[in-house]
């Protein structure tokens, strides 16, 4: 049962990490760099809530992404302080081309990490850089983009 | 060759009035009157059949299609770890109609075992998928889920419930149906109907000759009318027209009707029509139309729950509801509910067993009636508002849409009882005569759901929603904006930086004078920033307010949510600027989720009846404000029930509750508001008088105390001080803003950009002693401020 609860969640994990390349990121900045390793829900994370994930994941790969985004809407109303499932929203609106949407879930996931998980924050800020460049933002989206790095050389 | 054609015809046309004119002309008059008659006769019965025609077809096919979007509550998530008492969880089941019946394991049947609840779900078809059916059972310790099986004992993680319905939306504002479907119709009804009302409808044209036959011998037997032969088309025709006339020429009326209905529509459509349409009952000048609406009225049960019994009143009912009205004629009803009883054990509908235990049955109308079909009136208008702008009125009306909404009924009850307890307590103690109103809004901290929404203390009476119309001045309420302004330079303000207290006179350009004072009428000279919050002071607040600038405060409370222009005038600085609760909810939302704004939600799906997704309204978040910033200002709230002017709260919430909240209290006592959260929840309440007279109600006496009472029994999650890398947190005196300790008198727990802290350490034994002398009076003026 844990064996294919986190071979699903890996999946899910890594199609949801696949969107972040999905937009283009156009010439002038080199923004959405894959992190080595994906980002997993952390260690405290409920049962309902995994399981949550699991159904999510499910319905991601069917391409099903209005249903799997319900799901991780329920799983938020489950932990809604779980910096790791704004992640997943975030991740998720990225790859419907809802730019300034996921920007906005990223930060609210970054306002919520106060451990040490660099590699989410860093995420985080490539969404951010990602919207910001799209809106026209450039300068924003360097500075999101520094941030990114900066995390990024940290873990 | 065409003018021969041309000419020969009009001479023949010619010679006819000539050979008439030779002819009878006395006789011709005559004839042509006869044929002018009946061909005219003709005509006006074809023309009035073709109006009857269109008439009923109209009727029925407006009423047909008619299907009125559906509108449900949240569906209940239960899990292990969740914190849910088996009271609440059987308070939800019977919400759904499941029932206490320990010898059914069938959906929608639930049975205690010892600590533990076992039930069966009914399957539901949701936006991400259908939940099956589930035989469950549920363990608690203390309040708590510790463990969720299925019937094979394997653990569940997760399971969703039906979502609670809770009203349709009519094409008329006040008009209720409960409209079902035949396939949702219990079996014995229809089966009841025919065999009472009908016994040939399966077979007539829509007129029974022989059944009018024996009714009209019956009635010259007895020389009064005691039967009717009317199928039950008629009287479904008849409803669609009901007057009391009587006459043989609206019955002839009918009976045309009748025929012409049952030659467009199938017997199964009519029967539909009829149980959804027929006349049931009268409460005040709402009358009762439909079965649906009938079980709700007379047994407060949807229909497809009610018992043989029950079934039985209601086709009782359906013959005279003024006649066999349950509480005037109950024993004239329960002869002829034992009547029909008997009728449907003849045919088979009842085993001997079950008619005797129906027969037993006391008839079981319930007295305490509800009030209205939709339970929640106000949140029920914001459903409708928000649907409006997306939707066609006529799809809402008749598509028979489903809308999931974000209600929580359980935290919905709890508001409404609090408010109508509370009001009602405080307008005695006020001598207000009963005009005390109020309005609550409770949200999800996080992801801005509208949970409970309450427009009247009265919460079934569907009138003026104050939760969402009721625009007021709010006071104190605005001051956080005012503060959150100053924080967002932490170089020049932090909580703990010394502001001036002292009185203040400003003039405005026509030479008009404004010198606001505190509500104790003290000044207090130079105190931190974070004591004037807390404690509200007026005076402070403005000096801070007009060293900050209209402007820049005025982007604070638009970034917070605020879409009306805000006045760039001295009083807006205490709060003369209006909003509704609705508004202020959407604000301090901002706040509770740390600067994030989120849109009020209040519907998360739509499906079209079939059960195909439509619409989703996903949640969204916008970062307005610097967390950090948010963060600080929210150490300085969750000191105001603590120290500040909500400490009245302490005496209401359990012990360990960390919640921020700030009160807020207009001229004169008119308004009395308080705004507050958890990590969970946000609440809104405001109290006051529609005729905006005075109430004699601080924020502190009035609209906390509603507030208190609502939050004091919902489950949440105490607010916590996490320290991140960029804020830090300490004890600060409240008299001078320098670092002190834990158990200091009057200490503050505040937070920080870090660098930003205090250095100095202020001496806590000498303060303490200051501050011991004068605290006998501190909880006392929290009262009132």
């Amino acid at each position: 049962m844990n064996m294919i609860r986190s071979l699903s969640l890996f999946l899910l994990i890594a199609l949801l990490g696949a969107c972040a390349s999905a937009p283009d990121s156009g010439p002038g900045l080199e923004v959405g760099e894959q992190p080595a390793t994906q980002v997993r829900p952390a260690t405290g994370t409920s049962r309902p809530v995994l399981a949550l994930l699991e159904q999510a994941n499910q319905a991601a790969r069917q391409g099903e992404l209005a249903v799997a985004e319900a799901r991780l809407e329920r799983a938020l109303r489950i932990e809604p302080r779980n910096a790791v499932l704004w992640y997943y929203m975030a991740k998720l609106r990225l790859h419907q081309g809802r730019l300034e949407e996921a920007a906005g879930l990223a930060a609210k996931s970054n306002s919520l990490e106060r451990g040490d998980n660099r590699q989410l924050q860093a995420d985080n800020w490539r969404i951010i850089a990602h919207a910001r460049q799209r809106a026209g933002d450039e300068s924003g989206a360097r500075e999101a983009d520094q941030r990114a790095r900066a995390l990024a050389n940290e873990y | 060759m065409p003018r021969r054609k041309s000419v020969a015809p009009r001479r023949k046309r010619a010679s006819r009035p000539n050979r008439s004119r030779k002819g009878a002309a006395r006789k011709r008059p005559r004839r042509f009157r006869w044929r002018y008659l009946f061909v005219g006769l003709l005509i006006v019965l074809v023309g009035y059949g073709a109006y009857l025609d269109f008439t009923i077809r109209t009727h029925f096919e407006g009423k047909r299609w008619a299907l009125p979007a559906k509108v449900y509550a949240r569906a209940l998530e239960i899990y292990p770890g969740q914190a849910l008492a088996p009271a609440q969880l059987e308070r939800e089941l019977k919400l759904l109609g499941y029932r206490d019946n320990a010898a059914s394991r069938a959906a929608g049947n639930y049975t205690h075992l010892g600590d533990r609840l076992r039930f069966t779900t009914r399957a539901f078809q949701f936006w991400d998928g259908r939940e099956p059916s589930r035989q469950v059972t549920v363990q608690f310790d203390n309040g708590t889920i510790t463990r969720l099986q299925d019937q094979y004992g394997a653990e569940l993680n997760l399971l969703r419930l039906e979502p609670p319905a809770i009203g349709g939306i009519y094409p008329h504002h006040r008009e209720e149906r409960v409209l079902v479907r035949l396939l949702d119709v219990p079996p014995l009804l229809q089966q009841a109907l025919v065999a009472v009302e009908d016994r040939q409808f399966y077979d007539h044209w829509g007129l029974d000759p022989r059944a009018i036959a024996r009714a009209m011998l019956a009635n010259l037997k007895a020389g009064r009318t005691v039967q009717g032969g009317s199928t039950l088309t008629q009287q479904l025709v008849k409803n669609f027209f009901l007057t009391n006339e009587r006459t043989l020429w609206r019955k002839a009326n009918e009976a045309v009707m009748a025929l012409l209905l049952d030659w467009h529509y199938p017997k199964t459509e009519i029967l539909e029509a009829y149980i959804n349409e027929i006349y049931l009952g009268q409460d005040g000048d709402r009358a009762i139309h439909g079965f649906g609406l009938a079980a709700r009225f007379y047994f407060d049960k949807p229909l497809a729950r009610l018992e043989a019994n029950e079934i039985a009143t209601l086709v009782a009912l359906a013959r005279g509801p003024s006649y066999y009205h349950p509480e005037r004629h109950g024993q004239r009803l329960l002869a002829r509910r034992n009547r029909i009883i008997d009728i449907l054990e003849q045919d088979g509908g009842l085993d001997p067993a079950s008619a005797q235990q129906a027969r037993l049955a006391p008839l079981g109308v319930v007295s305490g009636k509800p009030g209205a079909i939709s339970d929640h009136p106000a949140f029920m208008d914001l459903v409708r508002r928000q649907l409006r702008e997306q939707y066609r009125q006529q799809d809402l009306t008749s598509e028979g849409l489903q809308i999931f909404t974000t209600l929580d009924p359980a935290i919905q009850q709890q508001a409404e009882q609090s408010l109508s307890r509370q009001i009602t307590r405080l307008d005695q103690q006020r001598n207000l005569s009963g005009s005390l109103q109020g309005a609550v809004v409770i949200t999800s901290a996080s992801g801005g759901e509208i949970l409970a929404l309450v427009g009247d203390r009265n919460a079934r009476f569907a009138g003026f929603n104050r939760a969402l119309d009721a625009s007021r001045p709010i006071g104190s309420l605005i001051k956080p904006a005012v503060y959150l302004t100053a924080l967002a330079q932490p170089q020049t303000y932090t909580l703990a930086t010394l502001i001036d207290d002292s009185p203040i006179t400003l003039q405005a350009d026509n030479g008009t004078r404004w010198s606001p004072q505190n509500y104790s009428g003290e000044s207090h000279g130079q105190i931190p920033l974070f004591t004037a919050l807390i404690n509200s002071y007026n005076q402070a607040t403005v000096r801070l307010g007009m060293a900050l600038g209209f402007e820049p405060i005025a982007t604070t409370l638009r970034r917070l949510g605020a879409t009306r222009d805000i006045p760039a005038y001295p009083s807006m600085l205490l709060g003369a600027v209006n909003f509704t609760p609705y508004e202020v909810a959407g604000m301090y939302q901002t706040l509770a989720a740390g600067g994030f704004r989120s849109p009020l939600r209040v519907i998360r799906e739509v499906l079209a009846a079939d059960g195909e997704p439509l619409r989703r309204y996903p949640v969204k978040v916008e970062q307005t404000l610097d967390s950090q910033t948010v963060q600080v200002l929210n150490s300085a709230l969750q000191e105001v029930p603590r120290l500040g002017t909500a400490r009245a709260l302490s005496a209401q919430l359990p012990p360990g509750s960390r919640v921020a909240g700030k009160t807020g209290t207009t001229d004169d006592l008119r308004d009395s508001w308080f705004a507050g959260f958890n990590a969970s929840h946000l609440g809104v309440v405001w109290l006051g008088r529609d005729d905006n007279q005075p109430t004699g109600l601080t924020g502190a006496s009035g609209a906390l105390r509603v507030w208190g009472e609502i939050f004091a029994d919902l489950p949440g999650q105490p607010l916590e001080p996490v320290p991140g890398k960029a804020l830090e947190y300490h004890w600060i005196d409240p008299r001078n803003g320098q670092i002190s300790e834990q158990g200091c008198p009057g200490a503050a727990y505040l937070a920080f950009i870090k660098g930003t802290a205090p250095r100095q350490k202020s001496d806590c034994a000498g303060g303490g002693e200051r501050r011991k002398s004068s605290n006998p009076f501190n909880w006392f003026k929290g009262l009132f401020q």
